[in-house]
């Protein structure tokens, strides 16, 4: 990872003055991977499992070869996305079927994932399964038990490992650019019903297990566990105890679910991270902060800032960075390629990444899969994230705080 | 009637089913909503991680992989090129540029835009062929985005609806219940009416969005040959089978409109169009009943 360090990020302008972007490494930003394309099957094509695709079909070192999906419409659908794609209705056909297939990407629900993944590590498979990894510990612990003892990558789908701006700025945290941290804030605000119409009752069901309370970790473990795993990134360590509030506010359509949660979870250290999701107001969407003495980081996708304290120490290259106004403070925005564009003239052109999130991750797994690396959400990270997930959710349906055992983490 | 909306390329789309309320109607206007702000992030050249972007950043130095949606969007976009004779083209991201329309203003290309990129579906790949190349979607992606959503909806089996985007790109499903067509106001006086039904409407007026360029206020929509903007008292509305054919055929309708000579010979059989120019008898051309004036009197189609 790129480390915050002058001689790194250093810029020299034509006139001879420095100027200091806050900037990923390009190779980071526009991953190069060696080798033959990666054969690859995409279990499970319904929402996530569509965009995986649209993004595996920009990344010339993947080729998609089979799609599998128990939904026949769901599965003709993604067939048309591409000439020659072969479908299967179980992902045990497919394993049989399609024996020099290289690598699978699991987007299932995530009750689901436990067999499957199971099946395709045992059938020699490089895997990349969504997250979270499992809805019960018990299933969690099975896939990284066999994850542990695959001769093949298995990576995860917790994005902010893989996110060359959450890399970039935790290389600031690691750099105690923050000094003491106060507190830890996330929030994934949308209004929607997060509901898939389904052609028959039975179906609809099925399609929105994420609505039954028995099948789905809820917003704590669907959405939440994907922010709090970004804490645990950045800070290395895991909470001891999370409390949780749940309602259904406005969906009141039969769900088991709550549509609006509040978690608040306590680090050994007396440090807490509170979050909140709801799918009834869109108001800021989806981010995560960082606060501390010094300096506040936020982080959204494809976004990045930094707020600095008045009393933090100023550097030369500050006067030089992009910065942006959020009502009365002023934040320096993390910018991909900032070398680059500068050089070009087009600094202010370059705030956000050039690719998305999701195609970082999966470039990552595609580059660990075919240059037998590790990737960068391993089995164990991704295990115990969803292990908080899941915690977190029986803290909103009790209403009462759980504690989170370290050593069954360290288990993991 | 449920109506359901979201923001996405900077402006406001909004569904109306022609159902009642209810967890399923809602589940699928939800699902059409969501494929329009997938357009919004895939082709927007406001962001950055977006795949136009992408081809614009990389494909004057290397072939650029599209996914098989993209490639497809912008196969028929070169074929409504070579239909329209060059009146529309999405090859004209810096003469957009040069004009003031997408943020930081660059200098006018010198020379031709036309014929900047090219297609390989081997690799299901673009490339550019002139370095100045950028590729704006802005005259398209709305209509495509819609007819997307309205193909969602149909998929989860709602039958009437109405799609708007901007209230300038419309998509019909079927017809409203009780009704034989969707019937939409055109202009700000709302004198003529479109009647749609599984059709699309598209209106585009160069007054909808200026700058000011050398002194002069102009309008955003341009003859890609020329680079000159289209006159600012035009309108033009067109009918077509699909909104991204509505779309392309109503920014061309100008353009033809402004370079002079015959419409009919290039107007689709399947169209209507309907022309109007500043102190001048509207023209309608194309299959009677598509467009009506509101005050009741009985147009004439050419």
């Amino acid at each position: 990872m790129t480390s915050p360090d002058r001689r790194q990020l250093l810029h020299a302008s034509a006139g001879g003055a420095a100027a200091l972007f806050l900037a990923p490494s390009f190779e980071l930003l526009h991953p190069t991977i060696l080798g033959a394309p990666l054969t690859v099957a995409v279990i499970g094509v319904g929402r996530q499992g569509r965009a995986i695709l649209g993004e595996l079909a920009t990344i010339p070192e993947a080729s998609v070869v089979a799609v599998c999906d128990s939904d026949d419409s769901r599965l003709q659908s993604a067939m048309r996305r591409a000439q020659g794609l072969r479908g299967y209705a179980s992902h045990i056909e497919l394993l049989d079927k399609e024996p020099g297939i290289a690598a699978v990407v699991i987007a299932t629900p995530t009750h689901l994932h436990k067999e499957i993944a199971l099946a395709c590590i045992a059938a020699g498979k490089h895997v990349f399964c969504e997250t979270p990894l499992a809805h019960t510990i018990d299933d969690t612990r099975a896939i990284v038990t066999a994850a542990k003892g695959s001769s093949k990558v298995f990576a995860a789908g917790y994005q902010g490992r893989s996110n060359p701006v959450y890399s970039l700025a935790r290389s600031f945290f690691k750099a105690g650019t923050l000094r003491q941290l106060s507190h830890l804030r996330a929030q994934d605000h949308k209004k929607t019903t997060w509901r898939t119409p389904g052609s028959t009752p039975e179906r609809d069901r099925e399609l929105n297990w994420h609505l039954d309370a028995e099948l789905s970790l809820g917003l704590a473990g669907e959405k939440g566990s994907h922010q709090l795993d970004v804490f645990h990134h950045f800070l290395g360590r895991h909470p001891v105890a999370v409390r949780g509030t749940g309602e259904i506010r406005l969906h009141k359509d039969g769900r088991t679910v709550a549509d609006t949660i509040l978690l608040e979870a306590r680090f050994e250290d007396g440090l807490r991270a509170s979050y909140s999701a709801t799918l009834c107001n869109s108001y800021e969407g989806r981010y995560e902060l960082i606060g501390g003495e010094m300096a506040l980081i936020k982080l959204g996708w494809t976004h990045g800032w930094m707020f600095k304290e008045a009393d933090a120490p100023t550097q030369g290259w500050e006067v030089y960075a992009n910065r942006q106004q959020y009502h009365n403070d002023s934040g320096i925005t993390l910018i991909a390629d900032a070398t680059k564009l500068a050089a070009q003239g087009k600094l202010t052109e370059g705030v956000g990444l050039p690719y998305t999130s999701l195609y970082y991750a999966l470039a990552d797994f595609v580059k660990a899969a075919s240059e037998g690396k590790a990737p960068a959400c391993s089995a164990s990270d991704a295990a115990r994230s969803t292990v908080v997930g899941i915690l977190a959710n029986q803290a909103v349906r009790s209403g009462s705080e759980v504690a989170i055992d370290p050593a069954l983490l360290e288990s993991l | 009637m449920l109506r359901l909306a979201t923001r996405a390329m900077g402006t406001r789309f909004e569904l109306v089913l022609g159902c009642e309320d209810g967890p399923q109607a809602r589940a699928a206007g939800e699902a059409a909503l969501e494929r329009i702000e997938q357009c919004d992030a895939r082709y927007s050249v406001f962001t950055n991680s977006s795949l136009i972007a992408r081809a614009n950043r990389d494909a004057c130095e290397k072939p650029v992989r599209l996914d098989p949606e993209l490639y497809g969007l912008l196969e028929r976009c070169l074929a409504l090129r070579a239909e329209t004779d060059g009146a529309f083209d999405i090859a004209i991201g810096p003469l957009m540029r040069a004009l003031g329309f997408r943020g930081q203003r660059i200098d006018a290309p010198r020379g031709s835009n036309l014929g900047a990129f090219e297609l390989d579906r081997a690799t299901s790949s673009v490339r550019f062929t002139r370095p100045d190349t950028q590729l704006d979607l802005g005259s398209i992606a709305k209509g495509h985005a819609l007819d997307l959503a309205a193909a969602t909806l149909r998929e989860n089996g709602i039958e009437s609806a109405l799609l708007h985007g901007g209230t300038s790109s419309v998509v019909a499903l079927g017809a409203p219940p009780d009704a034989d067509s969707w019937r939409v106001r055109i202009g700000p006086d709302g004198t003529w009416e479109a009647r749609l039904r599984d059709s699309a409407l598209s209106v585009s007026a160069p007054h909808g969005r200026t700058a000011d360029f050398a002194g002069h206020k102009v309008g955003h929509i341009l003859d890609p040959r020329s680079g000159r903007p289209v006159p600012l008292g035009l309108r033009a509305a067109v009918i077509a089978p699909s909104a991204e054919a509505a779309d392309a055929w109503s920014t061309a309708a100008l353009v033809l409109r402004a370079r002079g000579g015959s419409l009919e010979l290039r107007r689709p059989h399947d169209q209507g169009w309907l022309l109007e120019d500043e102190g001048r008898e509207p023209l309608l051309l194309g299959q009677h009943g598509c467009f009506a004036p509101h005050a009741g009197l009985e147009p004439t189609y050419r």
